[in-house]
């Protein structure tokens, strides 16, 4: 197991956005991590990434306790993530963006800003180099997030809502980009609204509703389980379809 | 007995303290925005009694409420000219906004008023006798209505219509919009409640302690304090804190010296940045 | 921008004899005294984006302790110098240690309120002067007194240590470093998931700043022989950093020298036209000038400058 998470449970107060969740990621697959809104599948993301730390339960990435530590130690370790809302550094250049992720295995001026056009070339951004950030729309947003996270060479990349807002043709585009990272050995959890993205791409789909995992396997499965359809649809229409 | 004496006045002004640090703290709760300036807004609800007094010649519950309404005119006006605007940008923005602000008022009211030492003519309340122990009739005054506006703050943000909408924006300004609610408007609002809250607190210090434009900037801090110590977005914890900081203050300036009132709290702030930022009763 | 930093180092080089006034030279030592202490602020507050608001007592630091080795020690001041600096440094990792955890503006409060404390205290003790402050020598036992008549060698030997201290940001700005301290300054929560190990990345930021902060109050110190509570640590001279820096533009390399060329001759100007009370207007506009560029434009004149360009440069590259 690469990823390990057990028990996580992160509250606020008196309300638990993660209750008792658990994940275990094999080296190489790609998990896709589906839920309505407000499930916490952003804060589960938030306790694997280090952004937050869980009120309780531990997260371990290849048999090293990262529980409690802070993202930099997270990301140190191996696990890139991108942000439901984007977090590109605005006034600085796409070059500049992606050197920031390539500083952490290349340590020297040179070699990191070798990486980062190296990276830029694979994720198509090479001709906007030089933009600033903020100049990008969101679709471009997106991909530098992306961009910037392979810089750090994970072997893990947690993407959160990384294809909303794109068009039919940009959601190919990424899809496809998201398959040659894959092809570089590295293990994907994506969590997605889009479908026909997660029945593409995903090897193994965990549906998560209020704060802890229900349900969990292949996304043809998984799409059909009466408890999953539940969650999204709200208990009123599951018993309207039994009624009918 | 003259301890006790220290000990009920610190917890009268710290009521007042309570009061205006409930403002900042639901700016800071509401908005995660830091006003630089609410020491100044205290500062200028000060003159403002100052003025009603020589030039009206009222008393509290006129320039108590004059200091409300003309406090709460700025803190909307400000929030539509210029926080809202530098909300949604940098940091750096943001700090530097409220900051100037405070440079600003505070340097205006040097101008007018000069660095002169000021105080309410006449603001004599009687002096009351509880078994011993004396407290000026001002002070109990400020206190006690100090005490009863801050419950009023919070009772408003938690029980009526009006208080669960602010909540709202503060809780998910997206989610606020979609339930009809207009996020611009609340936080309006709460900045004109804010303001208020400093400007009659400032009118009610007026009573008893004489002041000059440099008192903004302890006030700032000391609200800044309560507002760590109680834990930032929290009404209640603002009202024990300040209660504990007045209370503080009385004794280290009975104990130690005039000197070391302010002393103690900007001691005390950097003692919970060490210790505990998440103060008493909320989040950091 | 090439040949613009050759031509402003030769400007600066000969200004103090193509204005060969005692007057002039005073303002260009002032600029350069005011440039030093803003871009030294600036690797915090301008890079990393933590704003300072009691640099003061950085710069107090600097100038009280080669003072008081004078005062109490008859040293040569400038021997206070590095131990200032070690001060200076420590006590930033007293400061940045425990708010750069906390999200930024309990670092703004809090350099607010250890200044005031280290300034209320200083004013109360006698040993290091109290309310009165100290003195340095009147005259120079030797050249190490660095006490000299004119103000021509002041203004080179400040000079030459703005040139360092722009070399270093220099520096800083091209390597991991300052790339991280950009990205913390952009998005703290990005940098982190990124690597960037932010609390130390600021830290070290603070304790760059503080070292130079000192310097630059050393250097006040030994030039006008003479220091206090309210010149060495009042909140007037954290303020002055500040708005340079942001003036110009903070988060760049010459914005502070820029903001310094501004300011100083205006301050000099409000104090000649107003008089006496020019103290307290020069806060009225100094507070209305950060409003206005927190509200307008808080990348300051070089940000305003860039952006007037790329619109020049659009409208006549159709």
């Amino acid at each position: 197991m690469l990823l390990e998470a057990k028990g996580v449970s992160k509250a606020f107060g008196s309300f638990y956005a993660v209750r008792n969740a658990d994940l275990s990621v094999a080296e190489g697959e790609i998990i896709g991590l589906i839920g309505p809104n407000g499930a916490g599948k952003s804060t589960f993301f938030n306790c694997l990434a280090g952004d937050t730390s869980p009120t309780s339960g531990t997260v371990s990435l290849d048999g090293v306790d990262l529980t409690g530590s802070t993202s930099d130690i997270h990301a140190r370790a191996g696990i890139g993530r991108t942000f439901q809302v984007p977090a590109t550094f605005e006034d600085m250049t796409v070059l500049e963006n992606v050197v920031v992720g390539a500083y952490l295995r290349h340590p020297h001026r040179n070699d990191a800003r070798k990486k980062a056009l190296e990276v830029l070339e694979i994720t198509g951004l090479a001709h906007l180099a030089d933009q600033r950030a903020r100049a990008l729309g969101t679709p471009g947003r997106k991909r530098l997030e992306i961009a910037r996270v392979l810089a750090l060479q994970p072997r893990l990349m947690l993407l959160d809502e990384a294809l909303a807002g794109l068009t039919p043709s940009e959601i190919q585009r990424a899809v496809e980009l998201l398959r040659r990272i894959h092809g570089m050995g590295i293990t994907l959890v994506i969590v997605e609204h889009i479908m026909e993205v997660i029945m593409t791409l995903a090897q193994r789909v965990i549906v998560f509703n209020q704060g802890h995992v229900i349900a969990q396997g292949k996304p043809e499965d998984v799409v059909k389980d009466e408890g999953v359809i539940q969650a999204y649809l709200g208990r009123n229409h599951g018993k309207r379809r039994s009624g009918a | 007995m003259l301890l006790l004496q220290v000990i009920i006045g610190g917890l009268l002004t710290g009521a007042v303290y309570a009061l205006f640090s409930a403002g900042l703290t639901l700016i800071w709760g509401m908005m995660n925005f830091i006003n630089f300036a609410h020491g100044e807004f205290v500062m200028l609800g000060m003159y403002v009694a100052l003025i009603v007094v020589t030039s009206l010649g009222g008393g509290p519950a006129v320039f108590s409420f004059v200091a409300a309404g003309l406090l709460a005119t700025l803190g909307i006006a400000l929030y539509f000219a210029l926080i809202r605007l530098v909300i949604r940008g940098p940091m750096m923005a943001q700090i530097l906004s409220t900051f100037g602000l405070a440079l600003l008022l505070r340097y205006t009211a040097f101008y007018f008023f000069s660095a002169n030492i000021v105080s309410l003519p006449n603001a004599s309340f009687g002096l009351y006798n509880f078994g011993g122990i004396l407290v000026p009739g001002s002070q109990l005054l400020s206190g006690v209505v100090a005490i009863v506006l801050t419950i009023a703050l919070h009772l408003l943000l938690t029980r009526t219509f009006v208080g669960s909408r602010l909540l709202a924006v503060a809780e998910d300004r997206n989610a606020a919009m979609l339930m009809g609610i207009r996020p611009d408007r609340m936080q309006a609002l709460a900045w004109g409640l804010a303001a208020a809250s400093a400007g009659i607190a400032g009118s009610l210090m007026a009573m008893s302690y004489p002041w000059s434009p440099s008192v903004g900037e302890t006030f700032g801090l000391t609200a800044f304090v309560v507002v760590t110590l109680g834990g930032f977005g929290s009404v209640p914890g603002a009202l024990y804190a300040g209660l504990i900081i007045g209370l503080l203050q009385a004794l280290s300036a009975y104990w130690l010296g005039p000197i070391y009132k302010d002393v103690v709290v900007y001691a005390l702030f950097a003692a919970l940045l060490w210790l505990r930022p998440q103060g008493l009763m909320g989040k950091v | 921008m090439k040949i613009g930093v050759p031509l402003l180092a030769l400007a600066l080089l000969v200004y103090p004899f193509a204005l060969n006034d005692p007057f002039y030279q005073d303002i260009g030592v002032a600029v350069l005294l005011a440039a030093i202490s803003a871009s030294a602020w600036n690797i915090v507050g301008g890079y990393a984006g933590q704003v300072s608001v009691g640099h003061g007592m950085f710069f107090g630091i600097g100038a009280y302790v080669p003072l008081l080795v004078y005062q109490h020690g008859a040293w040569p001041p400038v021997l206070g110098v590095p131990i200032a600096i070690a001060l200076s440094v420590l006590l930033a990792q007293a400061i940045g240690y425990p708010t750069f955890r906390l999200r930024g503006h309990y670092f703004s409060m809090a350099t607010i309120a250890v200044a005031e404390l280290i300034r209320i205290y200083v004013g109360t003790v006698d040993y290091l002067g109290a309310a009165i402050g100290l003195q340095g020598p009147a005259v120079g036992r030797g050249w190490w007194d660095l006490t000299f008549r004119g103000e021509l060698p002041y203004y080179y030997i400040f000079l030459g240590v703005l040139a360092i201290l722009l070399y270093v940001t220099f520096e800083v700005q091209r390597s991991r470093f300052g790339s991280y301290l950009r990205s913390i300054r952009a998005n703290e929560r990005a940098a982190a998931s990124l690597g960037v190990p932010v609390r130390q990345t600021k830290l070290r930021a603070l304790m760059l700043s503080a070292a130079f902060t000192s310097v630059a109050g050393s250097l006040y110190s030994i030039k006008t022989g003479f220091v206090d509570p309210e010149s060495g640590i009042g909140l007037l001279v954290s303020v002055q950093m500040l708005i340079t820096a942001a003036l110009g533009g903070a988060g760049t390399l010459f914005g502070p020298l820029v903001g310094a060329l501004i300011l100083v001759p205006l301050q000099s100007a409000t104090n000649t036209w107003f008089g006496g009370s020019g103290s307290g207007l020069t806060y009225i506009i100094y507070g209305g000038i950060i409003v206005l560029l927190a509200r307008f434009e808080p990348g300051g004149l070089y940000e305003f400058w860039h952006r007037v360009s790329m619109r020049w440069r659009a409208r006549h590259a159709a």
